[in-house]
């Protein structure tokens, strides 16, 4: 994560993540993808000025699915709180997140990269925590609405 | 979890205000429930012992009633039977309504009474539809198949077997993805709980095919995004009157049951993620350089802590010069605010025209001066 400050080379008074706009090839790196399978991986790609993560998360049945989305959306939808996350992810993927300079100028680095491997462990664990809550609830009501019979 | 009382409260707290109050006074309101029930409630103070309540309810089947104005006789006797003590059913019932009950409190002396009267008045509702539910199950040809309607939106069917028993089926639609998962998730449990589990239930099943009982009803019908959950209601199940009752409000409200699930799982969600999202802004926050003022604070004084005395002294010189320059910058400035202004010309102007008075400010009191002269002698 070895960021520096880099104006556009195109456009005057410009400054923007070379990550986003790839405008000059020589200021991008090459993309490392880590994948796990196709439904899980990352892809980290490198510029001068910026980094861009790109995370798909683990979605093995429909109602994985329902709430990976709904929680990435509402996750998307508060993204001023965490200050690196895209509100919109790359296509292909659940989720990304863009440091530039300025962020890395901002926050410690080390505890960057340590919020972004806790953001990805923690969405993995909210997931199955909240699978496993719908259908413990579901099983408690069921029972609950057949004793009623008895 | 979800409760859904067969008594109407705020029919519980119209009669008991109407009962507690010290003068009788007239009464005409009229309200719903469950979206399609009407009550009306009407008393006047001329005639304030007796109450009239109305109820229309829309009717359960249109096959097996088709004409909805009016109950069938075995509900409308059900219903006296129920309420004999203290009311009777007027007839006909007041326009627009299918029942209507004369109430009558005055016998029952102890209050007592009078609370378990309301509370079984309130309950109207419920014996008129499992009355009505009950008739028509009765009805009923083995292996035939009627079509309920207790909430315009969501009908659902019930059918008899050769071998008495009867078999609800619901079909289920939802509005999103969202519920739907939340739906099949609960379905899956009902499912295996009501084959093994839970004994002495009825048998539950869900597919998302219809089932053969519904063979040749309309496509429309039968198209839903969540399947069809049935029941499979065995006669031990309806023996008596009080259980058949309960069996049936059970059943007309489970497609409501199954929305207040899927409703109070939703916001469960929510929460969590509430909470979820919290713990992770935290952690950006701690991220921030600026966010770590206090830890900078602390390492500040323990390295202030590490110096010696010398620091010490200088640091305290330091400060009382600062102090002293405070002082004088603020003694400057009060006797600034309290010199006269000067304006150049002024007295000149003053004394060429009279008209121009120029007001005498408070200033600081005037020196005395002492004109020290020898007094010429003539």
């Amino acid at each position: 994560m070895c960021l520096q400050n880099f104006p556009c080379q195109e456009v005057e008074r410009h400054n923007k993540p070379e990550v986003e706009l790839k405008t000059s090839p020589e200021l991008l790196l090459n993309p490392v993808l880590i994948c796990r399978n196709e439904a899980e991986k990352c892809l980290i790609e490198t510029s001068i000025n910026s980094i861009r993560i790109s995370l798909k998360v683990k979605q093995a049945d429909e109602l994985e699915n329902i709430l990976a989305k709904k929680f990435l959306r509402f996750l998307s939808m508060r993204a001023e709180a965490f200050q690196v996350l895209r509100r919109k992810p790359v296509q292909g993927y659940d989720i990304s997140f863009l440091i530039t300079n300025y962020h890395c100028e901002d926050m410690h680095k080390h505890k960057l990269i340590d919020f972004i491997v806790q953001f990805m462990e923690d969405i993995d664990k909210e997931i199955s925590e909240l699978k496993l809550s719908v259908n413990t609830r579901g099983r408690l009501v069921a029972t609950e609405f057949l004793k009623q019979f008895i | 979890m979800a409760f859904f009382s067969s008594g109407s409260r705020a029919l519980v707290e119209i009669l008991t205000r109407m009962q507690s109050a010290e003068r009788p006074m007239p009464v005409d309101h009229t309200f719903f429930e469950f979206g399609s029930i009407r009550y009306h409630v009407e008393a006047s103070v001329s005639d304030h012992e007796n109450v009239y309540l109305s109820i229309s309810t829309p009717s359960l089947s249109l096959e097996a009633s088709p004409s909805s104005s009016g109950l069938p006789e075995a509900t409308l006797q059900e219903t006296r039977k129920t309420y004999h003590r203290f009311a009777e059913v007027v007839e006909p019932p007041r326009e627009g309504y299918v029942l209507t009950l004369k109430l009558n409190f005055s016998g029952l002396t102890r209050p007592k009474d009078r609370v378990k009267a309301i509370t079984q008045v309130s309950r109207l509702q419920s014996v008129v539809l499992s009355s009505q539910l009950k008739d028509m199950l009765g009805s009923l040809v083995s292996s035939g198949t009627m079509k309920l309607v207790y909430n315009q939106r969501e009908p659902f069917f019930v059918s008899k077997t050769q071998d008495e028993k009867i078999n609800a089926v619901f079909p289920m639609r939802f509005r999103d993805d969202t519920d739907l998962a939340i739906a099949t998730s609960f379905f899956q449990e009902l499912q295996e709980l009501g084959s093994s589990l839970v004994k002495k239930a009825p048998t539950c099943s869900w597919s998302p095919i219809p089932p053969p009982e519904l063979r040749g009803e309309h496509v429309h019908r039968l198209t839903t995004n969540g399947g069809f959950v049935s029941f499979g209601v065995l006669p031990r199940h309806v023996m008596g009157k009080k259980r058949a009752a309960k069996t049936a409000w059970i059943l007309l409200n489970f497609q409501a049951y199954v929305k207040y699930h899927i409703k109070c799982t939703r916001s469960h969600i929510q929460s969590r993620m509430r909470e979820r999202l919290e713990a992770l802004t935290e952690v950006v926050q701690g991220a921030r350089l600026r966010g770590n003022d206090d830890a900078r604070k602390s390492q500040a004084s323990a390295v202030v802590k590490k110096r010696g005395s010398k620091s010490r002294l200088i640091s305290f010189a330091k400060a009382n010069k600062r102090l002293q320059k405070g002082f004088r910058a603020v003694l400057g400035k009060i006797k600034r605010l309290r010199l006269r202004i000067r304006v150049k010309g002024l007295d000149r102007l003053r004394r060429q025209c009279q008209c121009f008075p120029v007001p005498k400010l408070p200033g600081p009191s005037p020196r005395r001066k002492v004109h020290r002269y020898h007094k010429l002698g003539k």
